[in-house]
């Protein structure tokens, strides 16, 4: 069969587009920031027409490496969104620090090919490739503030972190082709004999540690509120949502193809897991005075709404899974980008006392970030109510009655986390000189398209249902 | 058809984005599309009475009038707001009450006017809601929807406590209201189940036939979402705190509107939905209605602060109304309904004349105050009158909504009946020493008092008239009731739910 390019066409204009900026970085000075902020908006914006466009509905698994389904297409343009997004809310934020360039922009168009490449892969190489390139990209955009130490920190922690979870992956993926002999996902999921059945689950055990770390899952989480805390508030949106985002799209493919009886000894651990990381992320979120941290386990908390959906998957919650991505990609980009762009001009928002006031001081940005706050606690009538109550009807509706109640419980307790950020911004006096930073034309699109975005999925979820339940039907013909 | 109920309910929104939009730092213009937006849905409201509205019967019951869309299909989930005698007199209520807020708070709030009316006219919005959706889902959106602007209303323009009396309000009803949520997505899988037909209508849900155990737990989850707003006798200590640190405008919607919800939403939901369960669990209801009477009244003798005191009393009322509910025949539950009203009517005016007595005293402690009878005989006459419809005196409001409750009590557990009556004994002391001590003896300090303007004159008038009305002729209200009242004590619809 001869390559079809066109294919292939979101990818490589990604890759062109990135080298583009690094060439033009390297030898053109002084360094045309707006062009390189435009070239990399056109790249995203032209990869993302690329997959809604330029591909025929149905393409063929391309040269059984990556599989170019409606559910990689789906999450390819919500990659996308999600890198547009931390392109306009990094601007404006990466211009006041020094660090808006070639760096920032190409770094961030190489982490959207990691995450196409992760969303598209049928074969662990591929797989693990994506992997490498989104988190190679990332350890230098949490540290790409070169003079803050907190980053520099930051950045070599989510490295260290990273190095480790690659190693447990590939050991897991290893052990996954010393029992099947192949690295196509699919088949390297099946045990060959009954006697290859443990060493399925040993690989698959070591892959879900590996995951595990990179989705911030209880009890591999630990990393998250340092790394969040100390990379700028953009990469932190980007690192919270894309990333995590990506390595969940894979885990549930690999649940969804994952056979019986592998599966049946998986579930009761994700059950727990999925306990134990709502648990943990929501309970620990009710001591954190700082904004990041508190987003963090808050981030780590939206993981185990997400293991839980993960455990009914195979019980129908797949639809309702897909749905709360988009929905989780949506509120946490707001809310970390917000606090970028109600940040000042030297160092993020830290303390909550920090957001005392600037309710009424920065309206709308502050509104759209109280309104992602509340999305987040599941308040209707914001996206994340909707998604809560889709994704507990299909838990419910799995069977998993003791799941869903501990996970309202939780729902219950992360409230009051929400709420301490909006007595912040809206019932607390100001302790701050009046000079504050004008949000940017970027930002303020960014914060724009959030707030529509929010309501609108929590309003009208029909046309993203629709367009799921045809996906979800077509997912398992991978 | 035209889509009135639509309307009404989006029509103050409307307005409240007004109010952001177009009058940022002008405070004057505010109020005006305050009150202009509130008073145009009472206009609204009141029309519904004279468009010679005739009960329909359909698929989804019998309404006066019924709108159905259809709005996220794959989930069974529709736009569906029906409209009974039920729901016209509380939208009465609840549209007349936010009009006075709006007025109350004319010269009371000076901070984020704005904000403030945004979410007054919020509030307003998402009750209405609550009391015309016959959608659940529908129904579970509205009735979480009024939390947040209230939580902000307190926090925002709360007195020196503020911020943990917002915390307790919203944490307490929240998480009732979730377990709700997870117990309405139970009933509603069982009935798809049952029936293969997927669906939150209020009237399909009816028929879901239910094993005992599984119908006492939705049963309980939804009663301890409703039971929280009531308050209901010990899930109370949320209240007296939020009322004594609310704004004016806040107390008057807390109490008079929000409360209201908890207590329709028994009588619309919890007992047709889940009928032998609310029959097994009436006992309890009606002894916790007892306990919050006789408790709440205790406390409320030991009370200082007049506005403490007020909330105490709101709660003794809403137990006399949970009686009446957890008594369920028809005799009670009329009085009940109408008691929802009364409580809006002279609960309400109390929190407003203590609002405008702080105004002027700069102090809600009874001991500091006294003797404003002679100063201010306008408004001591106001509260006399207020105070004698809380005590339940013939001739007022509360007299006739009491009264019914007690007789029908009386024809099924006389002992209830004679307990309640003991309570009622317990309000009339307390509400007497109030008035004694505010506005007779020893004539209080303060020089700076003034009687009522034509503001208030006008507001409360209006309470007056209202509470006047209903006390010697409570027919028309009583007329309007019926229809609903006795479909939902049909016994036949009962028996055939239990398969009879």
């Amino acid at each position: 069969m001869p390559y079809d390019l066109t294919a292939i066409s979101p990818q490589l204009i990604l890759s062109g587009g990135c080298l583009l900026i690094f060439c033009a970085g390297a030898f053109w000075r002084p360094r045309p920031e707006g062009l390189l902020f435009s070239l990399a908006v056109l790249a995203v914006v032209g990869a993302g027409s690329a997959i809604l466009v330029g591909l025929p509905a149905a393409a063929p698994a391309f040269q059984g490496l990556l599989a170019l389904s409606s559910y990689s297409r789906l999450f390819s343009c919500l990659f996308l969104g999600i890198t547009l997004m931390t392109l306009l809310f990094g601007r404006q934020y990466g211009k006041t620090r020094g660090f808006a360039g070639d760096e920032l922009y190409g770094l961030l168009l190489l982490a959207a090919l990691g995450m196409l490449l992760i969303a598209d892969s049928v074969n662990w190489v591929i797989f693990f490739l994506g992997l490498e390139l989104l988190s190679l990209s990332l350890y230098i955009l949490i540290a790409i503030e070169k003079g803050n130490a907190a980053a520099n920190e930051a950045g070599l922690k989510y490295f260290l972190m990273g190095a480790v979870a690659s190693a447990f992956l590939t050991f897991g993926i290893a052990l996954l082709y010393a029992q099947g002999g192949t690295l196509e996902i699919r088949p390297s999921l099946a045990a060959v004999t009954p006697a290859g059945i443990p060493w399925l689950l040993a690989g698959l055990a070591f892959i879900l540690v590996g995951f595990g770390f990179k989705i911030s899952m209880a009890p591999f989480h630990l990393w998250t509120p340092d790394v969040y805390q100390g990379a700028p508030a953009p990469v932190t949106a980007f690192l919270s949502t894309g990333s995590k985002i990506a390595l969940f799209v894979a885990l549930t493919r690999l649940a969804v193809l994952l056979g019986e009886p592998a599966w049946s000894y998986c579930q009761p651990v994700l059950w727990g897991l999925a306990v134990l990381t709502m648990a943990v992320g929501n309970i620990t979120a009710l001591y954190q005075t700082r904004i990041k941290r508190l987003l963090a386990y808050s981030s780590i908390g939206q993981m185990g709404y997400l293991l839980m959906g993960l455990t009914a998957v195979k019980q129908g919650a797949l639809e309702a899974l897909i749905f709360f991505l988009v929905v989780y990609a949506v509120m946490d980009l707001g809310a970390f980008g917000l606090v970028g762009v109600l940040s000042g001009e030297r160092e993020d928002l830290d303390d909550l006392e920090g957001f005392q006031g600037l309710g009424y001081d920065r309206p709308w940005s502050a509104a759209t970030l109280a309104v992602c706050l509340l999305a987040l606690a599941g308040l209707p009538p914001t996206a994340g109510f909707m998604g809560k109550f889709i994704l507990f009807r299909a838990v419910l509706k799995g069977g998993f009655v003791v799941l869903a109640v501990i996970g309202i419980i939780t729902v219950i307790i992360s409230i009051y986390v929400y709420l301490k950020v909006l007595v912040a911004l809206y019932m607390q006096p100001a302790a701050r000189p009046a000079t504050l930073p004008r949000t940017g034309l970027a930002a303020g699109l960014a914060t724009a398209a959030i707030l529509i975005l929010i309501f609108w999925l929590g309003l009208q979820p029909v046309p993203l249902l629709t367009l799921i339940s045809r996906i979800a039907g077509a997912l398992t013909l991978i | 058809m035209f889509p009135w109920l639509t309307l009404i309910i989006f029509l103050p929104f409307l307005g409240s984005l007004l109010c952001l939009a177009a009058a940022h730092h002008r405070p004057l213009w505010c109020r005006v599309i305050a009150l202009g937006a509130s008073l145009a849905d009472l206009g609204l409201v009141i029309l519904l009475f004279f468009l010679g509205l005739t009960p329909v019967s359909g698929p989804l019951g019998t309404w006066l009038l019924l709108e159905d869309y259809p709005w996220i299909p794959s989930l069974g989930i529709s736009y569906s707001l029906g409209l009974d005698g039920l729901s016209l007199l509380l939208i009465l209520l609840t549209t007349l009450l936010t009009v006075l807020s709006v007025l109350v708070s004319w010269r009371a709030v000076t901070e984020r006017v704005d904000f403030f009316h945004f979410l007054l006219l919020l509030i307003e919005t998402g009750i209405l809601g609550v009391f015309l959706s016959v959608d659940l889902f529908l129904f579970y959106l509205f009735w979480e929807i009024q939390l947040i602007p209230m939580f902000f209303l307190v926090g925002v323009w709360g007195h020196t406590r503020r911020l943990a009396a917002a915390l307790k309000f919203f944490l307490y009803t929240i998480s009732g209201s979730l377990l709700m949520l997870v117990a309405l997505i139970g009933l509603y899988l069982l009935h798809g189940g049952q029936t293969g037909h997927y669906t939150f209508s209020l009237y399909e849900l009816m028929d879901t036939s239910l094993p005992l155990g599984t119908e006492l737990w939705l049963y309980a989850a939804f009663v301890l979402a409703f039971a929280v707003k009531v308050p209901i006798v010990p899930i109370h200590a949320w209240l007296p705190d939020t009322h004594t640190e609310a704004p004016t405008a806040g107390s008057v919607i807390l109490a008079g509107l929000l409360l209201k919800t908890g207590a329709y939403a028994l009588v619309r939901l919890a007992f047709p939905l889940f009928p032998e369960a609310a029959g097994l669990s009436a006992p309890l209801l009606v002894v916790l209605g007892l306990a919050g009477l006789f408790y709440a009244a205790w406390l409320a003798l030991a009370q200082t602060d007049v506005k403490r005191l007020v909330a105490y009393s709101s709660i003794a009322h809403m137990g006399l109304i949970v009686i009446g509910i957890g008594v369920w025949n028809l005799v009670t539950l009329n009085g009940a309904v109408l008691q929802m009203l009364n409580h809006g009517l002279s609960t309400g005016a109390l929190f407003l004349m203590v609002g405008m007595l702080d105004e002027r005293l700069g102090t809600r402690n009874l001991a500091e105050m006294g003797g404003l009878w002679g100063k201010m005989p306008v408004f001591s006459a106001f509260f006399l009158l207020f105070a004698m419809s809380a005590m339940g005196l013939p001739g007022l409001n509360n007299f006739v909504g009491e009264l019914l409750i007690l007789i029908g009590t009386f024809q099924a557990r006389p002992v209830v009946a004679i307990l309640g009556f003991l309570g009622m004994v317990l309000t009339l002391i307390y509400v007497l020493r109030m008035v004694q001590e505010a506005l007779f003896g020893e004539p209080c300090t303060e020089q700076h008092t003034w009687d009522i303007n034509l503001r208030e004159g006008i507001i409360l008038s209006t309470l007056a008239l209202a509470l006047l009305f209903i006390g010697l002729y409570p027919q028309p209200v009583l007329q309007i009731l019926g229809p609903p009242l006795e479909a939902l004590t049909e016994p036949a619809r009962m028996l055939a739910r239990r398969g009879l």
